[in-house]
């Protein structure tokens, strides 16, 4: 090495290791032609040589051409020479700490979580490691589905078995890429081996290949062992996200028990504390998974939380699985709605196929097809005609509807004045009534001075003008555009267009005006002075909804826009609008929260959107509200909030839940006079997989310790690790080099020609040409 | 007990002319399209004596490209010779028409079986729905109870006991009688009746005007008479109806 380092005059601290390199890019082919040319070429030399009688004299001359045709090959090999500096390394030893939810469970008969053995057996080898660290690069990490780097001193204080799910695949995939092109000498595991993607009975091909491409031993310690392993759980739930009202909701459970013996035990369903079904299941040795279904019937319409649950057994390893919440989003079936048409017409006929191809309506339609002075020629029993069951659908069956309609429709003789009082007090509680116009309508039908006109938001105020039969286009209030019954396009501007684009109405039910606190949603522009007849107007009364629309051919949107070349889309949007305003869906609250999502993973925040609308739906500035935000299964409040909302009516909120388990968050504001609310609940769930597969797999684990070369054995907390070796190797790490060529120089091209002088020399003197 | 048909007490409320029933009889090329000139007259005072539809009785005559054809979700088309196939730019409105929310009635007058008309038409129709062939309605149809219980298909000429269809999502869009519906409602203004029954009398009459009448409500109502509510109570009549 000095004799290289004083050949370059390089100091010799500088290089410790030299290594000589080929750096020619000939190929094997051109090389192959290069060795027959020099074999051919020497072949014809040495039969040139034939007439040298001395064999010395021959052998010299062909020996010079020999080394010749050697000194060119080395030219034409390229070689360099490579000064290196370089540094041993310590070989490595990954020590895993299974860190995942699973290692909280008990072990028996000592009673201890495997977490525990964990703990006391690698402080009980402190020594060990110490030793390790000091032979090698020693690398502790916590593993679940992912490695995290831990030193020494701090892997048991920081422990905590609060890993998600243990993913072997991942972490030695992990361990493999930190490892790269460095030496990993071994794998130290301490693991219950609870992967839940790994059987119980065989190592899967892929997992082999990944632990094979380590190329390095592992020795699995298990912790913890399945002896008098003892668990009842709820592993399993499906559920349906949502039901309907009054409609039976069927959830699944899975219950698994092991060694819980031969005996009953109850399968309860509780929405809070209330119990709404309990069912017995037989629990028999030698079997481990059952399934249970339960069928309850929601009664409150909303997002409700229940509960299923299994007894707790005495000496059970988990207790937290005996216990499964979920949410289901209760929501009404279908609407009731009961229209009554005078006489058969268009406008009736075209807003019954609405009704009857809406999915969430269930329609109940009776037409008057006759009247006193009509002959019909024919006897009853000829007729479809049936009776119109007034008591039933006015006194009984009045709260069953969710929205009744009057289309064109005289009450008397069909209906009997007190009756009128009915449908008043229907709404009063929460109903939703709607008159149609025509000729039978409003003060045609009667109804002035009756219980109907107090509901409506029109009142009669002129009772010979009845009706105007003029041309008009339906005009939007200017406040309105928003309102969501008139949104027939979502962006504001296509929805005027929308509007815009609509065919003229005709037939206007005149000599009605709005009564105070109604609202004139479309009106027919008629004067801008005397102010516009209205058309389409909504109120609010009590707790109920009521609608009336002053005309009677609200159908030109449909069928006449279908004769104009386009379609009857916006008639369609337009009453299906209508029957979701009665509904109450989100759209058509003035006060609103939502939570970006459903469902939240542990240590995620929730993000909360408030929005205040005013009556006319347009943004409400700087409402002052305030947001309560409750833990639904621990039945407390977390957090009480003041909160304005911004110029846009919206106020976002961010909130991290310290647990997991089902929340509320409701908002309040009070707005003049009466006070909105408005809730959204959500979930937060930990992972608790590792929970469903709770036994040891002590099959994967001896089969790591298998295929890689390494040991397994079950931990104990005093067990002794020292005869775990691993070789010490040395691996040397080049950290800096300097490259000679030994063949572009002068001395090579000198050695040359030398040796071919010479060889010319001795064949001039041996008589050769 | 009150029948849904039994009171209205007047059409005292005759206000919204526009808002009237009325039935336009279609006009096309070559043939004769309207040869019994008073049958929509005559059925539509016939609606008005019998239902309670508020019919304006006005002779209206349209052709397929007239652009008031879309304030009419009912028209009438009939003949009783052969007529020139309606051109594309007619027959792309009227599959539109029926489509969205129309309702056709085609009445061959002829009082012929495999009239020129019946071909004409059978070409208009394959024409307007090449993917829909015309089929028998059922006698379970709204047809048949929309306003009477009907167990015969009458006419002035009973030519086919049936009547022919086309139904588009569950909306019957086209109705095609053989049977000269128009000759036997046709009367005149003295109230005297424009044409003899073929092979029947009063009785026959009087049920090809309750087929016109259930033709029209049912255009108006559509299947309103198969809601639950009304099914008990017709099935039970027609099962008296019909048992001798």
């Amino acid at each position: 090495m000095n004799f290289l380092l004083n050949l370059f005059n390089i100091p010799s601290s500088e290089y410790n290791d030299w290594e000589i390199r080929v750096t020619s890019g000939l190929s094997y082919v051109t090389w192959t032609i290069l060795a027959i040319l020099f074999i051919g070429a020497l072949f014809c030399f040495w039969s040139g040589l034939s007439r040298i009688q001395s064999p010395r004299k021959k052998f010299l001359i062909f020996g010079l051409r020999v080394l010749t045709f050697i000194f060119i090959s080395a030219i034409l090999f390229q070689p360099e020479l490579e000064l290196k500096k370089t540094r041993e390394l310590k070989n490595t030893v990954a020590v895993l700490l299974d860190n995942s939810k699973s290692m909280s469970i008990k072990t028996f008969p000592e009673e201890i979580t495997r977490a525990t053995i964990l703990t006391k057996a690698f402080q009980a080898n402190r020594q060990y490691f110490e030793d390790l660290k000091k032979k090698f690069r020693l690398e502790i990490y916590y593993s679940s589905n992912q490695l995290e780097p831990v030193s020494l001193n701090d892997a048991i204080r920081l422990y905590k078995p609060n890993g998600v799910g243990t993913d072997f695949k991942n972490v030695f995939k992990e361990l493999k890429k930190r490892h790269d092109g460095r030496s990993l000498k071994g794998i130290v595991l301490f693991s219950d081996g609870g992967d839940l993607e790994e059987g119980f009975e065989e190592i899967s091909p892929v997992m082999m290949e990944i632990v094979d491409s380590l190329e390095a031993p592992i020795y699995s310690l298990q912790t913890g062992s399945n002896e008098s392993f003892k668990d009842l759980s709820v592993s399993r739930l499906d559920a349906p996200d949502f039901g309907f009202l009054y409609q039976p909701i069927k959830v699944e459970a899975v219950i698994d028990a092991f060694a819980v013996g031969n005996k009953n035990i109850p399968v309860t369903l509780k929405e809070g504390n209330k119990i709404l079904i309990s069912k017995n299941l037989e629990i028999k040795e030698g079997q481990t998974r059952y399934r249970v279904q339960l069928e309850f019937i929601p009664n409150t319409l909303g997002v409700n939380v229940y509960k299923i649950s299994v007894p707790l057994i005495s000496g059970e390893s988990i207790i937290s699985n005996n216990t499964k919440e979920f949410r289901i989003k209760t929501v009404k079936d279908r609407m009731r709605i009961l229209h009554l048409t005078g006489r058969p017409g268009w406008d009736s006929r075209f807003l019954r196929e609405v009704l009857i191809n809406n999915p969430k309506v269930d329609l109940l339609s009776f037409f008057i097809l006759r009247s006193l002075s009509d002959d019909v020629a024919a006897s009853t029993s000829e007729l479809s005609l049936i009776p119109f069951p007034s008591n039933l659908l006015f006194s009984d069956y009045l709260a069953s509807f969710d929205l009744v309609i009057f289309q064109n429709f005289k009450f008397e003789p069909f209906i009997e004045k007190k009756f009128l009082e009915n449908i008043r007090a229907y709404v009063h509680n929460g109903g939703a009534f709607l008159m149609i116009g025509g000729e039978l309508s409003f003060q045609g039908g009667g109804y002035e001075k009756t219980p109907v006109e107090k509901v409506l938001p029109l009142k009669i105020h002129d009772r010979m003008e009845l009706f105007s039969e003029a041309e008009f286009n339906a005009q939007i209030g200017e406040q309105y555009w928003r309102h969501p019954i008139l949104r027939l396009e979502k962006n504001e501007k296509q929805n005027q267009v929308a509007w815009n684009s609509l065919p003229k109405l005709n037939g206007l039910n005149a000599g009605l005006k709005a009564v105070p606190g109604a609202q004139v949603l479309i009106h027919d522009g008629s004067s801008k002075t005397t102010g516009s007849s209205p058309v389409f107007s909504i109120l609010k009364f009590g707790k109920g909804k009521s609608m009336a629309m002053a005309t009677d051919s609200s159908w030109n949107w449909n069928f006449l826009k279908i004769g104009e070349g386009g379609s009857g889309r916006y008639y369609q949007t337009f009453w299906n609008n209508v029957v979701a305003w009665v509904a109450g869906g989100p759209e058509t609250q003035s006060l609103l929260i939502e939570t970006d999502r459903e469902r939240y993973a542990e240590k995620e925040k929730v993000l909360m959107k408030i929005k205040t609308l005013g009556e006319d739906f347009n943004p409400f500035k700087k409402a002052d509200i305030e947001i309560v935000i409750r833990s639904i299964s621990k039945k407390i409040e977390i957090l009480r909030k003041r909160l304005t909302t911004d110029e846009n009516g919206e106020a976002n909120f961010e909130f991290l839940p310290k647990s997991e388990g089902f929340f509320s968050a409701e908002v309040k504001w009070k707005k003049e006079s009466e006070t909105l609310n408005s809730e959204t609940r959500f979930g937060v769930f930990s992972n608790s997989a590792e929970f469903e597969k709770p036994k040891i797999n002590n099959i994967l684990l001896e089969t790591f310790a298998k295929i890689s070369g390494g040991g397994y054995r079950v931990l104990k907390e005093n067990s002794d690790l020292k005869d775990i070796v691993f070789s010490a190797s040395k691996v040397r790490e080049k950290t800096g080099s300097a490259t000679f060529g030994l063949w572009d120089n002068w001395f090579s091209f000198g050695l040359i020609v030398g040796l071919l002088a010479l060889d010319w020399l001795l064949r001039r003197r041996s008589g050769l040409s | 007990m009150t029948l849904t048909s039994a009171i209205i007490p007047s059409k005292a409320w005759a206000i919204g002319e526009s808002s009237k029933f009325r039935i336009p009889q279609i006009l096309y090329e070559g043939g004769n399209p309207k040869p019994r000139p008073d049958a929509i007259i005559s059925l539509l005072a016939q609606l008005a004596k019998r239902t309670s539809v508020n019919v304006k009785r006005q002779e209206i005559n349209l052709k397929i490209s007239d652009p008031s054809l879309f304030r009419y979700p009912l028209i009438y088309l009939a003949g009783d010779s052969g007529f020139k196939p309606f051109p594309k730019k007619e027959i792309k409105i009227l599959r539109n028409y029926l489509n969205f929310g129309g309702f056709l009635f085609i009445d061959d007058n002829s009082a012929k079986t495999n009239s020129e008309f019946n071909k004409s038409v059978k070409n208009l129709i394959s024409e307007l729905f090449p993917r829909s062939p015309i089929r028998k309605i059922r006698r379970d149809h709204s047809i048949f109870r929309s306003f009477y219980l009907i167990n015969r298909v009458a006419g002035r000429a009973e030519i086919q006991p049936y009547l022919e269809g086309i139904s588009i999502k569950g909306r019957t869009v086209l109705v095609y009688s053989s049977n000269d519906l128009g000759g036997a409602w046709s009367r005149n203004k003295l109230g005297y009746w424009n044409y003899d029954m073929v092979g029947g009398g009063r009785t026959q009459r009087d049920l090809s005007i309750r087929l016109g009448v259930n033709i029209t409500l049912y255009a108006l109502t559509l299947d309103y008479k198969k809601d639950m509510v009304h099914l008990p109570i017709i099935l039970e009549r027609l099962r008296r109806y019909n048992s001798p």
